[in-house]
């Protein structure tokens, strides 16, 4: 295997890795409440501009845009929730899908009316270098964004599986009614769900920011390849979601080093498409 | 032999809910299925009406195999079933939801309109079929529901805790209404989990119990039978009785 | 809703209601001339098309589909691209759009239709996106640069006119056979059974209904219909690129116009794109290129309100008004139900 073949697939589960870190708060929304958000994505761009805010508008360093990213994005994921999610999904499909859609749509041209439709990146400064990898050069931002999506999408399966807030997460997933007996509040959960899965995907904007170009309507990308990630590991499981992730950016990267860049984005829809048709249940989850 | 279930087992995952049950209906009966929460009579009702396929055993349907025959077909076939909490369209009239029942076997839309005008009538809705079914009470959410799947002529119709959360005067008319739609040809099975109910409609009653059927037998002599008194109250109290 | 709902003095008066806008709308470039107004009035019904189809499935079997731009831009493609490869009549293009529409119908409709809802329109947005990324990069069909239709008529079967007239008369009258076939389907078992499906899919399941047959027969109908809005576009404008045809956009348009008019009735698609297309080319013109970002804010903020209040949009308020002028027969039986 030649060394720029590992190089790409060793990139690609980089990038997966923060695939994996924004598609496992979709995936555990989904899984407890059956809403998908639409939104999404989006949410993934604005920590990518929270990024960018902070550090070109505000001369903040890498370890500023992070926690910013993460704390706007959790108020936003709450306050969304409140305002608009827990009405909506007790009633229509319609409603559900719409609500989340036209939130999207909203934050999408805000975005664009502020920021332009023009990409921005990053500044190199702080976050640039390369690194020497037995023989495979890794960009600096590459490796570290890589590493930090992953702790940090380990300590989501954690959170959920080893501590008492984990456990009363799950009990709402599991049964609202049989929670709300061993009282727990599932509206609190639920907003709490929301709000982690939110803050999971701004952080996951801002580690993405030091490696990609920044423009508002990324987010309709990244929420097709969340939903792709999300499916292929099964709704409602985390490390389903870490290896799901992990899968998608490999394919991404092979075959865009295959067949061009263009395939990128189209490797994962066709690969969607094609699950849909053979297994929608996905690799870990529950049917 | 109208309906013969065959050893019906159901497990999820490692969890036996039901195990090995059987239970014939003949034309004409009216059949309670009893038992505490989690006995296995819903999990069993749910095998019978095609919601869930059994893990094993078999279904027949005046002979027919419809063991893991999907719910759209059991209702062609004949099957019909009510929900535990009332399934009805909420944003459609009373009259329009019987329709939808009446359509499976009156295709043409005059045709489903008159049986179903026909239907409401009979089940007391008559007043109520320009109304939105949103705008029912439960009570009337339930008798709407059962007036919708008798539209579509079920020769089986299995109700599914039919009663529950009732007050006594609504629960007398409910009687009624079944007595009623049984007069007319129906077989009833019925899962329930008022006795009074099941001691003034069933013919038969079978009991449930961690999965298996503990007794069988008119409604009287299950109600005696010791089995059955430890299964609700449990053991000391048929101690006690000695 | 169906009209069967209404007490009879509401039918009668919906019944003149739809004669007078019948009479609007046939009346309506004789009163608003001049090429601007013109050109609205068939942007506006050309809308209303694309939204009832989108209408049948999105409103009355309530399969909610993101990406229904994929029939509109397959139908617009088509007829510029047989122009352009053998310089046929574009109109010629239009059967083969209907099948390839009706083919990728299938190809997403049948594996997620078993599933959740929210499978089904995540694929609408995948295969869209899917096809609007293969398209601009795909030279055979014009990649970015998109593709021309006929400047001048050659023949009239070239459907290439300068004033926007005529195009207003053939998209009113397609629209009416859009809407008759809608209102017929409404009437007809097809349509109880959409609107169970889309009410509760396992009670109507147990009613003996073939949800998944019957979550098809929408789809290829409205991807029929869709398919044949893009081909009117195209015939139109006379110009198509991947953006125009597959953007998420131009699925987004159909949706609030359906939506906010009243998704699942039959004149609602027609009452939202009145309202948002005039709307939405006004925004457009006055804040030049950013202002599609701020009409699409305000679009995706109407889409929130109404999914959050009102989700069945502009007719379903209308409707809750005039059913506060109930006759005192039906005044009775309220409050007598309510007692019960």
């Amino acid at each position: 295997m030649s060394l720029t073949l590992v190089q790409v697939i060793v990139s690609g589960l980089l990038v997966g890795a923060v695939y994996a870190l924004f598609s496992s708060g979709l995936s555990l929304v989904w899984g407890m409440m059956n809403v998908i958000n639409f939104a999404h994505g989006d949410f993934v761009m604005l920590g990518m501009y929270t990024a960018f805010v902070a550090m070109v508008w505000l001369h903040g360093g890498p370890l500023l845009f992070g926690p910013a990213a993460a704390v706007l994005l959790f108020l936003l994921g709450v306050i969304v929730y409140y305002g608009l999610v827990r009405q909506v999904m007790r009633g229509p499909m319609l409603a559900q899908i719409l609500s989340t859609f036209g939130l999207a749509l909203v934050i999408r041209y805000a975005a664009f009316w502020v920021f332009s439709a023009n990409f921005v990146t990053l500044p190199e400064g702080a976050l640039g270098g390369t690194v020497n990898l037995a023989g495979i050069f890794l960009g600096l931002p590459q490796l570290i964004s890589g590493v930090v999506a992953l702790v940090l999408t380990a300590g989501m399966y954690l959170l959920l599986s080893h501590t008492a807030i984990g456990s009363r997460l799950l009990a709402v997933a599991e049964d609202r009614n049989a929670a709300m007996l061993m009282g727990i509040r599932p509206d609190r959960m639920q907003a709490l769900a929301w709000g982690l899965a939110s803050a999971a995907a701004g952080i996951a904007g801002a580690l993405m920011a030091a490696i990609y170009p920044i423009s508002p309507t990324i987010g309709e990308t990244l929420a097709i390849t969340a939903f792709v990630v999300v499916t292929f590991g099964g709704f409602g499981s985390v490390p389903g979601a870490l290896v799901a992730g992990l899968v998608i950016g490999v394919v991404q990267g092979l075959s865009a080093f295959w067949f061009g860049p263009i395939y990128r984005d189209v490797a994962v829809y066709v690969l969607f498409v094609l699950m849909l048709w053979v297994r929608p249940q996905g690799l870990m989850g529950r049917p | 032999m109208l309906l013969e279930a065959r050893q019906v087992s159901k497990s999820f995952g490692a969890f036996k809910a039901l195990d090995g049950a059987d239970l014939t209906v003949a034309e004409g009966e009216i059949v309670g299925l009893i038992g505490p929460n989690g006995a296995g009579k819903s999990t069993f009702f749910n095998c019978l009406v095609g919601d869930i396929p059994p893990s094993s055993g078999q279904v027949r349907f005046l002979g027919r195999e419809v063991t893991r025959a999907s719910a759209e077909a059991h209702a062609r076939l004949g099957i019909g079933r009510t929900f535990q909490v009332p399934a009805t369209f909420e944003d459609m009239t009373v009259l329009e939801n019987v329709m939808v029942g009446a359509f499976l076997r009156h295709p043409r839309r005059a045709d489903a309109r008159e049986a179903a005008r026909a239907v409401v009538e009979r089940m007391g809705l008559g007043d109520q079929a320009q109304l939105r079914a949103r705008s029912l009470g439960t009570p009337g959410r339930k008798r709407l529901e059962i007036a919708r799947v008798v539209a579509a002529e079920p020769k089986l119709l299995l109700l599914d805790e039919a009663l529950a959360g009732l007050n006594p005067a609504e629960i007398v008319r409910a009687i009624e209404l079944v007595r009623q739609i049984h007069a007319s040809g129906i077989t009833i099975v019925i899962v329930e989990h008022i006795m009074e109910v099941i001691l003034s409609l069933a013919e038969r009653v079978v009991v449930f119990n961690h999965g298996r059927i503990i007794a069988a037998g008119t409604p009287r002599a299950v109600v005696d039978d010791p089995a059955v008194i430890e299964a609700y109250l449990g053991r000391s109290l048929t101690r006690q009785r000695g | 809703m169906t009209v069967e709902a209404l007490p009879r003095a509401g039918r009668r008066r919906a019944g003149w209601g739809v004669l007078a806008a019948t009479a609007a709308l046939l009346l309506y470039p004789w009163v608003f001339t001049g090429d601007f107004m013109e050109r609205l009035g068939a942007l506006v019904l050309l809308s209303a098309i694309a939204a009832s189809a989108w209408n049948i499935l999105g409103g009355f079997a309530g399969q909610i589909s993101v990406g229904h731009a994929v029939f509109y831009g397959i139908g617009a493609y088509m007829p510029l691209l047989v122009y352009q490869l053998w310089q046929l009549p574009p109109i010629v293009g239009i059967p083969f759009a209907i099948a390839i529409s009706l083919v990728v119908a299938i190809a997403i409709g049948f594996p997620t239709f078993r599933l959740l809802g929210h499978y089904f329109s995540m694929a609408t947005i995948a295969v869209a996106e899917l096809i609007r990324i293969v398209v601009s990069n795909w030279d055979f069909v014009g990649a970015a640069i998109g593709l021309m239709g006929p400047a001048v008529s050659r023949t009239v079967l070239d459907f290439s006119f300068k004033s926007s007239v005529p195009y207003y008369y053939l998209f009113l009258t397609v629209l009416a056979l859009v809407l008759a076939v809608t209102w017929h389907l409404q009437r007809s078992r097809t349509g109880y059974y959409l609107r169970a499906i889309k009410a509760g899919e396992r009670a109507a399941r147990s009613l003996g209904v073939p949800v998944r047959r019957y979550k098809l027969y929408a789809l290829l109908l409205s991807a029929a219909f869709t398919s044949v809005a893009g081909s009117l576009y195209a015939l139109m404008i006379g110009f198509i690129d991947p953006d125009s045809g597959f953007g998420i956009l131009v699925s987004v348009d159909m949706i609030i116009i359906a939506a906010l008019g009243g998704a699942g009735t039959l004149f609602g698609p027609l009452l939202g794109a009145i309202i948002l297309v005039p709307l939405r080319e006004f925004t457009n013109a006055e804040f030049g290129g950013g202002g599609s970002g701020l009409t699409y804010i305000l679009f995706g903020g109407i889409i929130m309100a109404i999914s959050r209040f009102e989700p069945g949009g502009l007719m379903e308020i209308w409707n809750r008004i005039a059913g506060s002028r109930l006759g005192p027969r039906q005044r009775r039986h309220r409050s007598a139900n309510r007692a019960a």
